[in-house]
């Protein structure tokens, strides 16, 4: 039975640890740099709390790196050194050359680097994906995707040091950067626009990429730490040489104003997307990495994929920066 | 009384027009001209009104005003000749299929004292208008972007699939609608288009233009929107298409879904759900319009110069969809 042991405690970390706890896997450590968040994961798992990377590194099959994305490069390097396998959050890396040093060393250690896109387990857009494998649709054309909510709430929240997460177009539009190239395959061109580029001072961090991809099909994918809380709100659609489909189906209300109010007091702190399901998605996802690692299945989402998402991700910024297209080079 | 006439009937929003000028009560129809006599004299025959075998022949009659819902490349030749005639105009959009002709077509209208209005009723849809005040009173704070949508089915055998009678396809059709509805919320003008289009949607109807495309414009007030112009409902869709804006402020959200109010229906007589709609009537409130601007002798509330600056943003995506980059607008 595998020993898993989880690097970081805070959203992600807890979401994992209660998904870990639903496989045949043995949760058996936690480590963190908060001592308290670690303490606090570590206890409601009767799992124990590391006081180093090494001592976890030390006790464990299987590492899943639940941190902030600039350390997931030192964490996962060192993983791999050690021969664990790796799963590790999105987004996969902070910087391109990461990511690639990230792949090379998981493959010459010989070990998996299952990342956590877990847009592909969520079931509408699963559905989404194997209607359109079905042909149900024709040739893919036009791919839109949404994802939208408010910004991480506490000021010191490291999603806010732009440095660290990329940001809003890294954390949050990745999703759908890689459920576009899930759906429209290789992409090849990326054009952007963000609130925050230049304007760093913005209030709302609300952005639109449109990508094209090799076989000539188009996406427009939108993101946003800037809807009023509680909202978030996603949506897919994909149009296609011999039909459509949308998600979700709509209400009929012609005009709907939503405005931030003063008092946010009961808000989480960050937006998770639910919908009553047997298992959540985070649940699924770990399910089927924990059959990878068994070899009962082959990854749902490659290490190369991940990598590939990341660099629509850096190219969306830099043309919002540059204001240009972006040709996106063949990794 | 005033009196109307419409030229050419190639567009079948002249269908609509037409209904609405004939229901209403000072208006004396002079009758219908089309370079394309069988279907002229069809839907004369059909309105019980007058054909007349030339546009120069319903011009000789002196109507105060035309509508010209012509194919799009005729807009041009077709402004002219009714402005040289003294007839105020009603122009289908797009307004021009290219930007001479736009310049051109403003100028003549100018010279001879005539009104030419636009014909982009989304302008009197009825949740368009209400929402407006919303962006217009500040409420949503400084505007980042707006995500919109004027997705339709594509026209089958039809010009709007023929590039040289339509000027391009998807892009060219759905794009001025939303164009002119940022540029009327936002009271700001585009600075910079950026567009990309494929042609995969209703591949196999094989048409000569691009199908499903989606626009990035960036306004003169730092907000930017895009628009998907995609024809990407398929034929069995419930309902012909939609248009629908998103906009996004420092301080909320507003979205408006401008044909929504529909039932659902369905039918033992189809195999595909319908969804009609029960909302007002926008052309009906764009045809008033333009009777109204004539009968008060004063500017319609959108312009030829309103058509003009929505075509030149679908002509700048043409132009970015050419070059692969973002194209800039001249300011004026």
């Amino acid at each position: 039975m595998f020993r898993v042991g989880i690097v970081g405690a805070g959203v992600m970390g807890s979401t994992h640890a209660y998904s870990w706890a639903r496989t045949p896997a043995t949760l058996a450590g936690v480590y963190a740099l908060d001592a308290d968040q670690k303490q606090t994961l570590a206890s409601r798992y009767n799992a124990r709390a590391y006081t180093s990377l090494e001592a976890l590194l030390a006790d464990v099959d299987v590492v899943d790196v639940c941190t902030p994305t600039d350390t997931h490069h030192a964490i996962v390097l060192a993983a791999a050194a050690a021969g664990k396998q790796v799963l590790c959050e999105k987004p996969l890396a902070r910087t391109l050359d990461q990511g690639k040093t990230m792949l090379a060393a998981c493959e010459r250690a010989g070990v998996h680097l299952l990342v956590g896109h877990v847009v592909r387990f969520f079931p509408e857009y699963a559905l989404a994906k194997a209607t359109v494998e079905q042909g149900k649709i024709g040739e893919v054309g036009v791919i839109r995707l949404k994802r939208a909510g408010f910004q991480p709430r506490r000021p010191d929240n490291w999603f806010l040091d732009y440095e660290r997460s990329g940001g809003m177009i890294l954390d949050l539009m990745i999703h759908d950067f890689d459920y576009a190239r899930w759906v429209g395959g290789d992409v090849v061109s990326v054009f952007a626009k963000s609130s925050r580029i230049p304007d760093a001072s913005a209030k709302g961090d609300y952005s639109q990429a449109i990508l094209r991809h090799a076989n000539g099909a188009i996406s427009h994918v939108e993101g946003a730490w800037a809807y009023p809380p509680p909202l978030f709100h996603t949506a897919l659609e994909i149009a296609g040489a011999g039909g459509l489909i949308e998600h979700p189906v709509g209400s009929s209300i012609p005009i709907e104003v939503y405005l931030n109010t003063v008092d946010n007091a009961d808000l989480p702190e960050i937006a998770i997307p639910k919908s009553p399901l047997v298992d959540d998605p985070y649940v699924t996802e770990v399910k089927h990495f924990y059959n990878v690692l068994a070899g009962q299945a082959t990854p749902r989402i490659t290490a190369a994929d991940a990598l590939a998402a990341l660099q629509i991700g850096l190219a969306a910024i830099e043309s919002a920066h540059t204001n240009r297209a972006i040709t996106l080079e063949r990794l | 009384m005033l009196r109307i006439g419409i030229l050419s009937f190639a567009h079948l929003h002249a269908v609509s027009y037409i209904e609405k000028f004939l229901a209403m009560p000072d208006i004396e129809f002079v009758g219908i001209a089309d370079d394309n006599a069988e279907r002229g004299r069809q839907f004369a025959h059909k309105y019980g009104v007058r054909f007349f075998e030339s546009y120069e022949a319903l011009l000789a009659e002196k109507p105060d005003g035309v509508c010209i819902c012509s194919e799009n490349v005729y807009h041009h030749p077709l402004v002219l000749m009714a402005a040289e005639a003294g007839a105020h105009i009603l122009c289908e959009k797009p307004l021009m299929t290219e930007l001479e002709h736009g310049r051109e077509m403003l100028t003549i209208c100018e010279r001879n004292n005539v009104q030419l209005m636009t014909a982009f009723p989304m302008r009197f849809n009825a949740p368009v208008m209400e929402a407006r005040s919303v962006v217009t009173s500040g409420s949503l704070g400084k505007i980042y972007g707006c995500n919109t949508t004027n997705q339709g089915r594509m026209p089958r055998n039809s010009w709007f699939t023929v590039k040289k009678l339509a000027g391009g396809g998807a892009v060219t059709d759905h794009t001025v609608h939303v164009a002119d509805l940022l540029r009327w919320y936002l009271q700001s003008e585009a600075v910079e288009v950026f567009a990309e289009a494929n042609a995969i949607l209703n591949r196999d109807a094989n048409p000569e233009v691009e199908t499903g495309g989606l626009v990035m414009i960036s306004f003169a007030n730092g907000a930017f929107a895009t628009i998907d112009c995609s024809w990407s409902r398929p034929p069995f869709y419930p309902t012909w298409g939609n248009v629908k804006l998103e906009i996004v402020g420092e301080n909320g959200l507003l979205k408006i879904d401008s044909f929504k109010q529909t039932l659902a229906v369905y039918s033992h007589e189809s195999d595909i759900p319908s969804w009609p709609f029960w909302g007002s009537d926008s052309d009906a409130g764009m045809v008033a319009e333009f009777v109204a601007s004539l009968r008060d002798q004063r500017a319609p509330s959108v312009t030829g110069y309103d058509g003009f600056k929505a075509a030149e943003i679908a002509l700048a995506a043409h132009q970015s969809l050419a070059t692969g980059q973002p194209v800039s607008l001249p300011q004026n």
